[in-house]
């Protein structure tokens, strides 16, 4: 027992020690509210999520061309790691929210109408260009005739197809929705399916407006009609009557690209993020991309990312300087340079020459005829409800129109309790 | 001595609130008051962002609970995960525990081994779970080479639950068990002497001995259990993307309450008024814990 | 213990399952982070490596520069907030087991009550209040308001409750004080209780997401989860770089296991078996 007491007391006393250590340490590193640098700069926060390194490089080479422009700013970089949005809209609730942050079309309406955003129009000077900016990326982030962001970059949704298995099926790359369920067919077999699909409404959003049908009405869920499940239909046809479709976690695989890179599916639709990931994980895939394979007529999603102004901002002007800077003509050449993201100005889609890209060129044409994923303010109450719903029906458990009504009625009664 | 006996009452309050004074801090300002804030919130239409709002509404949010039918839904799979969790748990760390602690050779390999999910981060557990239910994941492999047909275990709704209900008795039982074997360490000898004496082999000494002995802290496994168990929300929000799906089948009420909490901050009364509720709920549950193994008295 | 022969083999066979059922998650995780992304998109089930290669550790830690630091803040947290949850929780629950005051039982419910209330609600007040004291981004925002735990309080209590009683009778008779006989009598004696709250908390401080997610904005200040997340992001169903890292991230516990290690065993030889 002696010893015990003995080895208590010294561990007592080295608790002590670390605690009066700590103590010293933390007072030393007491928050500087301040937001000037020592050199007198005014210190502004972007806040975004994680890259992959390559396009954590070209934001960072962008930010130091500004700064060398604008020597009295400088530009503090500040990453989310997860869960953007959750953390991002505590920040603003408690007031502690970057000068300057990403901000995705889906979610721009909540935020704009919440009144947390700085109206950006009163900055504009003429030669900022606003016209240069593709009119549906622009118009996202725009509300009641206010702009509260400019576009950074963007994607749209664009046939991925593979060469080889094509070739070996004896299938022209599908030009209609039913050439691509005809080709679908023809190409599933021995574990490869025709074409993999994620069955998200992010995904599938322009088809199922592709009838008439509207997702929201007044932003109210209005997905449950027959015109929407009809716009759906030959996703479920495909999965359960030809089988000639699967989603990726059927194979194995976390993502669509996974699964096309694979050799799992051999059509997907995918964005411009999978160019970059096809060359880096799977180097070997020869692959073409198309437009997507039309309806009645041309359609696809847009997906876009703005960097917007915290309202509550101290530094507002550097706040703007910087925003001007990432979305004007040089800054946007930068960072879209090397085709990881694409630009949403017109003149600098023009001079990086994307639209005659043999692999780009299907994305950026679909930027004139894309429909922008935003609607409203509670597509994200819509878009939760849907997917949890629209998977069982994929699975063939339960009939989509079923499926579709059970999700509409529980978005609705969610959007009443928000109003 | 005999002075301070006088003022007995006066030293022992003054004793027992030092031993409790860090913790009634910390409880006071970083939990009680955040809670006290959402009991608030829960009788309120609230929106928090651009400039807070509060529009109180009394009971609104508590009836429109009980109309809610995936909140119904929520609960239902929570209730069956814990029915079969934390019994399936608690068995396996307290077999686990005693087998351990039996004397046998090679102990302390097998304990370090059976400590190892334990050490692990939740976070990565569940990583490496994902990746080995896969649907050409090491599982469906395995089953597949003793004749089974594997599962699409993370889109099947029919097992995506189970699926979640295996990884969590997988690596939560390790935690208990590590708890029983430090408690079962301060089971005086002479208890189990005695036993012995009477003639008892291995199973009867576990039954008779071990079993009743252990009753503080098998409660406070099962109340640990249950709390943990009730608010399942890491493995669903990662297994569904957050969604809950396919058709509810991972909904479980914290994530609705996160659900309601952050994809839509107007609803932040709602998710408080529902998280209020759970409470109740896991309160009633570690109450008949507590009149079922009634061993235990407030002492 | 008297070996009965059926019984013994039945223990082992326990045993010896179990520990399969334990370590093959493991070994699984550990031979993808030493395999190529090739031979883990093939999604054969080899546990030895065709192509074994160290380059995904090799990657980690030149992707990551602030790796370091991040170490050193998920450490400096982890062993602060362990020390002074040891101290903490065990004073809460030995008063709440073992001495008599009033309020105790309201204290008791209170500790347990707040153990039900799920942690997504209270998130946002509790960043009011670390905002409003002036604490985002600092250590002290990540230790103080986890520097108690309602779970190991109720553990504590529940282990004195056994405590045998002569030992502080006999304590105090020999004229020491409550927090003196608490110190060099209790305590030493709960170090099996004590070790494995130790490594409980440690992992609870080192695991924890949530929180740092919310309170550090500042790179600098990232703890380990916080910097492994941004890893994850940036690079989806590379499953050998995310098993690396996982493995990296795992290390440091299992150190810290195999030193404690030494404590449980002494636990047993203390009061246990002869």
């Amino acid at each position: 027992m002696p010893t015990g007491g003995v080895v208590m007391k010294k561990w007592f006393q080295s608790f002590l020690a670390v605690t009066l250590f700590s103590a010293s340490l933390l007072s030393g590193c007491s928050q500087e509210e301040s937001s000037k640098t020592a050199d007198g700069r005014t210190e502004i926060v972007l806040s975004g999520w994680g890259g992959n390194p390559t396009e954590t490089k070209l934001l960072q080479q962008t930010i130091r061309d500004f700064e060398k422009k604008n020597p009295d700013i400088k530009v503090k970089h500040d990453v989310i790691a997860d869960q953007y949005m959750d953390v991002l809209k505590t920040r603003l609730i408690g007031g502690t929210a970057a000068d300057v942050f990403y901000l995705d079309a889906f979610e721009a309406p909540g935020l704009m109408e919440a009144g947390v955003l700085e109206p950006l129009d009163k900055y504009v000077k003429e030669d900022f260009d606003m016209e240069d900016f593709e009119k549906p990326l622009l118009q996202a982030f725009q509300h009641n005739g206010k702009t509260y962001g400019f576009p950074k970059d963007y994607s749209t949704l664009a046939l991925f197809y593979n060469k080889e298995m094509l070739e070996e099926a004896g299938v022209e790359v599908p030009k209609t929705w039913n050439e691509l369920q005809e080709a679908a067919k023809k190409l599933t077999k021995d574990g490869v399916y025709g074409f993999g699909v994620m069955p998200e409404l992010a995904r599938l959003y322009f088809l199922a407006e592709s009838k008439g049908g509207q997702v929201m009405t007044n932003n109210k869920a209005s997905f449950a009609s027959k015109e929407v499940s009809e716009g759906l239909q030959s996703i479920l046809d495909m999965r359960l009557n030809d089988k000639s479709a699967a989603q990726p976690n059927e194979v194995g695989a976390d993502s669509g690209i996974e699964m096309f890179g694979q050799g799992k599916a051999a059509m997907v639709l995918e964005g411009n993020w999978a160019i970059p990931y096809l060359a880096d994980t799977f180097p070997d895939i020869s692959y073409g991309t198309a437009e997507v394979p039309t309806i009645g007529k041309k359609n696809t999603m847009a997906f876009t990312v703005a960097y917007v102004m915290n309202k509550e901002s101290k530094h507002k002007e550097a706040a703007w300087r910087l925003i001007e800077y990432l979305t004007g003509k040089e800054g946007m050449k930068t960072w879209t340079s090397k085709g990881y993201a694409l630009p949403t100005r017109k003149s600098v889609a023009k001079e990086l020459g994307f639209a005659d890209d043999p692999l780009r060129g299907a994305l950026v044409a679909g930027a004139s005829y894309a429909t922008v994923w935003q609607d409203g303010p509670y597509l994200p109450i819509a878009q939760t409800n849907f997917n949890n719903q629209f998977l069982s029906a994929f699975l063939g458990q339960q009939p989509l129109r079923e499926a579709l009504k059970k999700a509409q009625k529980q978005a609705n009664k969610e959007i009443l309790i928000n109003e | 001595m005999k002075k301070e006996r006088k003022k007995y009452t006066l030293y022992e309050i003054g004793q027992g609130y030092t031993f409790m004074l860090p913790a009634i801090f910390v409880l006071a300002v970083f939990i009680i008051a955040p809670i006290l804030y959402a009991i608030f919130l829960s009788f309120h239409k609230v929106e928090l962002l651009g400039g807070p709002s509060y529009d109180f509404r009394g009971l609104d949010n508590f009836v429109k609970l009980m109309e809610d039918d995936r909140a119904k839904i929520a609960l239902w799979n929570t209730i069956k995960y814990v029915v079969i969790v934390v019994p399936a748990q608690t068995l396996l760390a307290l077999v686990l525990a005693a087998t351990l602690n039996a004397g046998l050779k090679g102990e302390k390999f097998f304990r370090i081994v059976y400590f190892l999910p334990t050490l692990t981060s939740s976070a990565v557990l569940t990583l490496i779970f994902m990746w080995m239910y896969n649907q050409n994941g090491l599982i469906n492999k395995l089953l597949g080479m003793i004749g089974l047909p594997g599962y699409n275990w993370l889109g099947d709704p029919n097992v995506a639950l189970p699926a979640i209900m295996i990884m969590n008795i997988w690596s939560t039982a390790p935690f208990f068990m590590t708890i029983y074997l430090a408690a079962l360490q301060d089971i005086p000898d002479s208890v189990y002497e005695a036993a012995k004496i009477d003639g008892a082999n291995f199973w009867q000494k576990f039954w008779y001995v071990t079993v009743p002995q252990l009753k503080p802290v098998t409660s406070f496994v099962v109340i640990m259990g249950l709390i943990g168990t009730f608010q399942l929300f890491d493995q669903s929000y990662i297994f569904s993307k957050g969604t809950g799906g396919p058709n509810n089948s991972t909904l479980t009420v914290v994530l609705l309450i996160y659900q309601y909490a952050f994809k839509n901050l107007g609803t932040m009364g709602y998710a408080a008024a529902m998280a209020l509720v759970l409470a109740i709920v896991i309160l009633i549950a570690t109450l008949l814990q507590r009149k079922f193994s009634k061993e235990e008295t407030l002492h | 213990m008297k070996k009965n022969g059926a019984g013994k083999v039945i223990l082992y066979i326990i045993l010896v399952l179990y520990a399969i059922t334990t370590l093959i998650p493991f070994l699984w995780a550990v031979s993808s982070s030493f395999k190529t992304l090739e031979e883990i998109v093939q999604g054969t089930i080899n546990f030895w490596p065709k192509d074994f290669t160290l380059d995904n550790y090799k990657q980690i830690f030149i992707q990551q520069e602030y790796f370091p630091r991040w170490l050193f803040n998920s450490l400096f947290i982890a062993i602060v907030g362990t020390i002074l949850n040891l101290l903490f929780n065990s004073m809460a629950g030995y008063a709440l087991a073992r001495l008599s005051f009033p309020g105790k039982k309201s204290l008791f419910i209170l500790i347990l009550a707040v153990l039900m209330i799920p942690a997504q609600v209270t998130m946002i007040p509790n960043f009011l209040i670390l905002k409003t004291l002036g604490w985002l981004n600092t250590y002290q925002g990540m230790i103080v308001p986890s520097m108690i735990n309602a779970t190991f309080i109720f553990m504590m209590r529940q282990f004195f409750l056994n405590f045998p009683k002569e030992l502080e009778e006999a304590a105090s008779l020999d004229g020491l004080t409550r927090l003196g006989t608490f110190f060099r009598i209790v305590l030493p004696l709960a170090k099996p209780a004590l070790a494995a709250q130790a490594i409980f908390v440690f992992m609870g401080f080192w695991n924890d997401f949530m929180r740092p997610l919310i309170v550090i904005s500042d790179v600098e200040m990232f703890t380990l989860p916080l910097g492994l997340n941004t890893f994850k992001g940036q690079f989806i169903s590379y499953w050998n770089y995310i098993m690396a890292a996982s493995m990296v991230f795992t290390m440091p516990v299992l150190i810290l296991y195999a030193f404690f290690n030494r404590y449980f065993v002494k636990g047993i030889t203390f009061t246990g078996e002869k």
